[in-house]
């Protein structure tokens, strides 16, 4: 007995170990205070983790929670306590586990009244968390027996501070249960799950019972006094646990019997494609609720609780602020989020009532909108409204638009959606008239109402365009959208002057997500927007035009920028790599026009690319279009045209119904290529071809042209037609192969480019033909390079730095043409590819100082085998493999062995990471050359293969493996390619690993030995597999009578007679020792067991050997016996036999998680 | 496709020292000369002169000889000048008693006016690599009339 299971006192100690107990409590309390002084802290920690380490230390931390006056040593006590007892929980006897817990629940109650609350909670989690551990060893009669009490506490029956108390431990053991705040106890998961659904269906509900039954009893107190009560701390908790029980993640009570879940069919809608800032989390219980939450009007005495004691404080400013008000509003807008099965299917009329209630109660924190907002502006807290929005956000997230702007007619002469607008106007209108960069109030009230909007428009957006929003409330949505428009316009020509150092690219999209927002609020009412936009748009290009020469442009071209942005937003939707549709809003309206030249998008688009046509003009673009005008531009006509230029017609349609729309035929027709499409196309080519040539060193202009812009016009087919038959295009591709300013640009546009220009070769009529246009296009790199490299003083001109320029460009361009392969051009490339072999090895050789281009070369030649290897037939795979081969040794000659030196550690740093991004290439090209056996389209039958990928690739790794040292591998990346390659091989080919010389064999072993204690779980699990394949490999063909691993295996006796025992022995040992005493994350357990089963099968003597020596390390009798027995299930039990099949893996799995749990626990204890 | 065509000449001899070269051109890993020294480029970013001004590019780089941290602005469309940095290889003949290398040139002369790296480690190295009877190579890196070791490699030999 461990003085536990016998009620309060400590009767049975003693003098002996009394004295032991104080001198424990005195070394711990002083370990806490020299923790607290910061002398000595390791010293001090050492010792409180020799009491959480020790074994059964639960009488002495009894005995320090019960006597000692430190603070702090209690606290460590109850850790204590936790720990030994998660521990050794599988062999404490059942009276202790109960023991244990009722200690800790008596001292609490008993305590209650304790200022040290950190204590109180920690001893009140550590209830919470034995309680959990043996959740499902206890009969319902002992729960009952703990929940008697809690219960008790609760109800108030033993006064203020043991009720608060209860409702803590609840709050805990509510935390405690949930698997997103659940602590570890080193059990699988299936634990985890079964103790929350245990609780969900039997307990939670009774929880928030008891909960409001305690905040009952403490309201009319709160509520009649007139000052601030005890009352209010024990309110406070109850509201707080009310919140923390609806936000559990309900899975059992839907109504299913599936206990997965599945996303689809999930009742509320699933539809929030948008990302929100605010976080929203939709509550279901379930049916049974409905009682709890609903007909029992609990609703209503929330609501009644907060006004009545908001009335009574109304003029104490800082109680908005207090925590229970707070929590308060906290559980209402969470009240306003309930949805799913509690609601009876009556049409929605039950949670319409409820919905309504809770506005009303949420209405006086928001309305009237503009005295509010005075009121906060001239110093009253924010915190209500924004809990005001919140609501708002809740209610918009679980009903439709249309019913959420019925809710307030019944109360208000307006609907939802005009207080909204109106709402949003005012916080709109304070951010415009403070345009600090301060975060206010007013932004995060911003954010929260516009993914109100977000959420509610969304819903409609892509519903087939037939959701339109009530006449009132598209009114509200328009003129919110110009109040927007206004506010953003005057941001941007504010900030104009101002310093711009984030990178473009980041800047917009940071915008992007609020811009995003803002155009579904502008489609909600496109007819009175998009004419809007025009006429904002045509005003703005008028001022340029007035103002040219004579006055400061910048903040117009500020404004024509952000105009640029949301008109993009509104007109077009990201594509993200999927066709985007034209929104339906813009598709369903406009209905009575007829002449594509007065669709209003059709206007808006045709006078924005007037505009970008001016560019063209050299002396428009010296005094309007600034690098920063133009990268709008761009991104402009990238996202326009994605969704408007030459749509091909029945893959760009929306839904059918929308198909006979006569004005939707203009819109769709005017820009294909029987009408403007051809000549808009044009003038794009035309713009890109003066953003690239006419903006020397605008890096960031100069990538969205070719990220953006024409990779995006080339990844669509019908355009590539067209573009070659254009001659903008024709001069596009000569600048490129002739013209030097074109090799100006920065070296991913330059990649980039070529790639395009390769891909558009699709649009020639025959594979001839674009194989002829590919190497028509590339011919002069490749001659280039070729001349390079057989010029007699290579090594002189080579390191000339306008040579070194020219070959890194070059090389970026092969690369990019490299990566552009598809099978219509692939012959072409292959041939690119085959006539610079040489030159790259060559220049492999005189670069080898010179990090950079090696760099390039290799990323060439892994792009470019990555793309042509599947295609090969089998003489060029052996050519392109020979190749590899030679680029892998020369590599490696140059750089085994060699020692940088530089003074700067910077240099070296850099020189390291260097190395191990060419490594990281070489290791990309072996898994490329590893794809050969996966994917081959040659013409080739498998018979004719002549090379062996396997042999090549550990060739490979042979030739490379001597680079890659213990330091390089902490480069995580690095880490994760060389380890996923090397279980690749030893899953796929574990026969060529048996080949390999004993270095290279040994080299291969240590690093997966090395893997293995990484804390990466990716990382672990690959080696992991590695052994499991290596093991059952060796099991396998031993089995067969065959040599398996051979000599690996056997192990050896070296020339000074010292016995190396084989690997899988090495390894056996090692992952019995991982598994038995080391941390490690649960999840690996099963891919452990995996690679267990067949090294035990392999060496059964050793394993035997290794479980009598753990068996005889153990003093205590007791845990031999049990340890013995364990060992003995874990081979046997579960019908486990010695094959190595698919029904055995699972079953060793199975009885390896219930062998740790047994034994772990005190295997581990010192 | 065009006749023009880029010509690789070989400069004539006494090359010049450096190269202009466009600054938005010039990259992390590249070379630069700022305040008339050969330095190698750590770290660029680019920004504007004002939001609708021209790029420019922010260049921070450590001098190739010296590990000095040096810094310079440029317009990203100006040229900068870019140093010519030539590394030859040496096979390791002798190490004199007062920290000076004798190395062996291609044309079969010995080059005998460098001293041994500052670090002593590496220095007990290529001694105890040279003294073991292995082939060590050098590679002395010379830039704008400056010249150092800047790296060293066994290439086997010995017993």
């Amino acid at each position: 007995m461990l003085g536990f299971s016998n009620g309060s006192g400590g009767g049975g100690v003693g003098a002996e170990d009394l004295a032991q107990f104080q001198a424990t409590m005195r070394a711990i309390e002083l370990a806490c205070s020299y923790i607290q002084i910061n002398s000595n802290p390791v010293a001090a920690e050492a010792t409180i983790l020799s009491l959480h380490q020790s074994p059964q230390p639960y009488k002495a931390c009894r005995y320090i929670l019960e006597n000692s006056q430190v603070a702090n040593a209690r606290f460590q006590a109850a850790a204590a306590i936790r720990e030994a007892a998660i521990r050794e929980w599988s062999f404490l006897a059942t009276d202790d586990k109960g023991g244990l817990i009722n200690f800790c629940l008596g001292y609490v109650m008993q305590h209650a009244n304790s200022s040290e609350g950190y204590v109180l909670s920690k001893v009140s989690s550590v209830a919470a968390q034995l309680m959990k551990r043996g959740w499902l060893e206890f009969t319902p009669a002992e729960k009952e027996v703990f929940f008697y009490q809690i219960n008790q506490a609760i109800l108030g029956s033993r006064g203020l501070d043991v009720q608060f108390i209860g409702v803590n431990f609840l709050e805990s053991l509510v935390s405690e249960f949930s698997p997103s705040t659940s602590s570890a106890m080193g059990l699988p998961r299936e634990f985890h799950e079964n103790c929350r659904k245990s609780l969900e269906q039997n307990f939670l509900k009774t929880f928030y019972q008891w909960a409001q039954d305690a905040a009952l009893s403490v309201t009319n107190k709160i509520i009649e006094s007139h000052s601030s009560v005890p009352e209010v701390k024990v309110c406070n908790a109850t509201l707080r646990l009310m919140h923390q029980i609806l936000n559990w993640e309900f899975r059992y009570s839907k109504g299913g019997t599936r206990a997965s879940i599945n996303v689809f069919s999930d009742g509320i809608r699933a539809d929030n494609a948008f990302s929100r800032k605010t976080e929203c989390v939709i509550v279901q219980p379930g049916a049974s609720w409905c009682d709890v939450l609903l007909s029992s009007s609990h609703v209503g005495w929330l609501i009644n609780l907060y006004s009545s004691v908001r009335q009574k404080f109304d003029l104490e400013g800082y109680w908005l602020d207090c925590p229970v008000a707070v929590s308060a509003r906290k559980l209402i807008v969470q009240l306003c989020s309930l949805a799913g099965k509690i609601f009876p299917s009556d049409n929605g009329q039950m949670q319409e009532q409820h919905l309504l209630l809770l506005l009303s109660g949420v209405l006086p924190w928001i309305d009237p909108p503009d005295v509010i907002s005075k009121e906060i502006e001239e110093g009253r807290s924010g915190s209500e409204m924004i809990d005001g929005c919140r609501a708002l956000l809740s209610i918009g997230t679980v009903t439709t638009p249309v019913v959420f702007d019925k809710l307030l007619r019944s109360l208000r002469p307006f609907g939802t959606l005009t207080l909204l607008s109106m709402l949003m106007g005012e916080v709109v209108k304070v951010l415009m008239a403070n345009s600090t960069d301060e975060e206010t109030w007013s932004y995060e009230a911003r954010d929260i109402l516009l993914d109100t909007w977000t959420t509610l428009l969304a819903s409609m957006d892509g519903s087939g365009g037939n959701a339109r929003l009530p006449p009132e409330g598209m009114h509200a949505a328009a003129s919110l959208f110009s109040l927007i428009v206004e506010s953003e316009l005057k941001v941007a020509s504010a900030s104009a002057t101002t310093e711009d150092d984030a990178d473009c690219l980041a800047s917009v999209s940071a915008m992007d997500e609020r811009l995003g927002s803002y155009a579904l609020i502008a489609r909600a009412a496109v007819d009175a927007t998009i004419p809007f936009l025009a006429k904002l748009f045509s005003d703005h290009v008028a001022r340029l035009h007035q103002g040219r020469g004579t006055v400061d442009p910048t903040e117009t071209l500020e404004e024509v920028y952000s105009l640029l942005l949301i008109i993009g937003h509104v007109l077009a939707d990201e594509g993200e790599g999927e066709t985007a549709l034209v929104p339906d809003a813009l598709q369903s309206h406009f209905v009575d026009v007829v002449e594509a030249n007065n669709h209003p998008v059709v206007v808006l688009s045709s006078s924005i690319i007037k505009f970008a046509e001016q560019c063209l003009d050299a002396e428009m673009r010296s005094s309007i279009f600034s690098p920063r005008l133009m990268e709008a531009v761009i991104w402009f006509l990238a996202r326009w045209s994605f969704t408007y230029l030459m749509l091909v017609e029945d893959c760009n349609l929306g839904s059918n119904q929308l198909q006979s729309l006569r004005s939707r035929a203009c819109l769709f027709t005017f820009f294909n290529e029987h009408n403007q499409g051809k000549f808009v196309l044009d003038i794009i080519v035309r713009i890109s071809l003066t953003s690239l040539m006419s903006y020397p060193g605008e890096k960031d202009l100069q990538e969205l042209t070719c990220f953006q812009l024409l990779h995006a016009l080339v990844r669509r087919r019908n355009i590539c037609f067209h573009l070659l038959s254009l001659d903008s295009w024709r001069n596009l591709a000569n600048a490129f192969a002739n013209d030097k300013t074109l090799f100006l640009l920065n070296s991913v546009s330059q990649r980039s480019l070529a790639q395009t220009l390769v891909l558009s070769a699709y649009g020639m009529r025959s594979s001839d033909a674009s194989n002829q246009y590919v190497k028509d296009l590339m011919a002069h790199m490749t001659s280039s390079l070729v001349d390079l490299s057989n010029n007699s003083d290579l090594k002189n001109l080579a390191q000339q730095p306008d040579i070194i320029m020219l070959v890194s460009c070059v090389l970026e361009r092969l690369r990019g043409a490299a990566s552009a392969t598809e099978p219509r051009t692939q012959r072409a490339i292959y041939e690119m590819g085959l006539s610079v072999m040489n030159p790259v090895l060559r220049l492999l050789e005189v670069y080898k100082h010179e990090s950079a281009v090696i760099y390039l070369l290799l990323k060439f030649v892994v792009d470019w085998v990555d793309g042509q290897l599947s295609y090969l037939e089998a003489h060029e795979t052996a050519v392109v493999i020979n190749f590899c081969m030679s680029l892998l040794q020369i590599y490696s000659s140059h750089n085994i062995g060699k020692i940088s030196l530089s003074l700067s550690s910077t240099l070296l740093n850099e020189a390291k990471t260097e190395k191990y991004k060419d490594l990281r290439a070489l290791l990309q090209l072996l898994s490329h050359l590893c794809s050969k056996d996966m994917v081959d389209f040659s013409s080739d039958s498998i018979e004719t293969q002549s090379t062996n990928i396997s042999q090549v690739v550990y060739f490979g790794l042979h030739i490379i493996t001597p680079l890659i040292t213990l330091e390089l591998l902490k480069y995580p990346k690095l880490c994760f390619d060389y380890f996923s390659l090397i279980s690749h091989m030893l899953e796929v080919y574990p026969e060529t690993l048996a080949q390999l010389n004993n270095d290279a064999f040994s080299h291969v072993v240590t690093t997966v030995d090395f893997g293995l204690h990484q804390q990466d779980v990716d990382i672990v699990t690959m080696c992991l597999r590695a052994l499991k394949a290596l093991a059952s490999y060796h099991y396998k063909e031993k089995n067969t009578g065959n040599s398996g691993l051979g000599s690996h295996a056997a192990g050896h006796t070296d020339p000074n007679g010292v016995f190396h025992e084989g690997i899988l022995s090495r390894f056996l040992r090692t992952l019995l020792h991982f598994l038995l005493f080391e941390d490690y994350s649960t999840d690996l357990v099963s891919t452990a067991a995996d690679a267990l089963f067949p090294l035990i099968l392999c060496e059964p003597n050793l394993y035997q050997g290794l479980g009598n020596e753990l068996i005889e390390k153990q003093a205590n009798p007791n845990f031999k016996t049990r340890l013995a027995n364990a060992l003995q299930v874990l081979t046997t039990s579960n019908q486990l036999s010695s094959s190595l099949d698919r029904l055995n893996y699972p079953r060793f799995r199975k009885n390896l998680n219930n062998f740790l749990v047994e034994v772990r626990g005190f295997l581990k204890t010192r | 496709m065009s006749d023009e065509e880029h010509h690789f000449e070989s400069s004539e001899s006494g090359a010049s020292k450096t190269y202009p070269q466009q600054a938005g051109n010039i990259r992390k890993g590249g070379h630069i000369v700022i305040k008339n020294r050969p330095c190698k480029v750590v770290e660029v970013s680019t920004s504007k002169t004002g939001k609708h001004g021209h790029a420019k590019c922010h260049f921070v780089a450590i001098d190739i000889f010296t590990a000095k941290k040096l810094e310079d602005i440029v317009p990203s469309s100006h040229n900068c000048d870019v140093p010519h940095v030539n590394r030859v290889d040496y096979q390791l003949i002798d190490i004199t008693e007062d920290g000076f290398v004798s190395l062996l040139t291609d044309s079969g002369g010995t080059k005998d006016d460098l001293k041994l790296p500052t670090d002593d480690a590496l220095t007990t190295q290529m001694r105890s690599g040279f003294d073991e009877g292995k082939d060590v190579v050098v590679s002395v890196m010379s830039s704008m009339g400056e010249e150092q070791i800047c790296a060293v490699k066994e290439v086997g030999g010995g017993k």
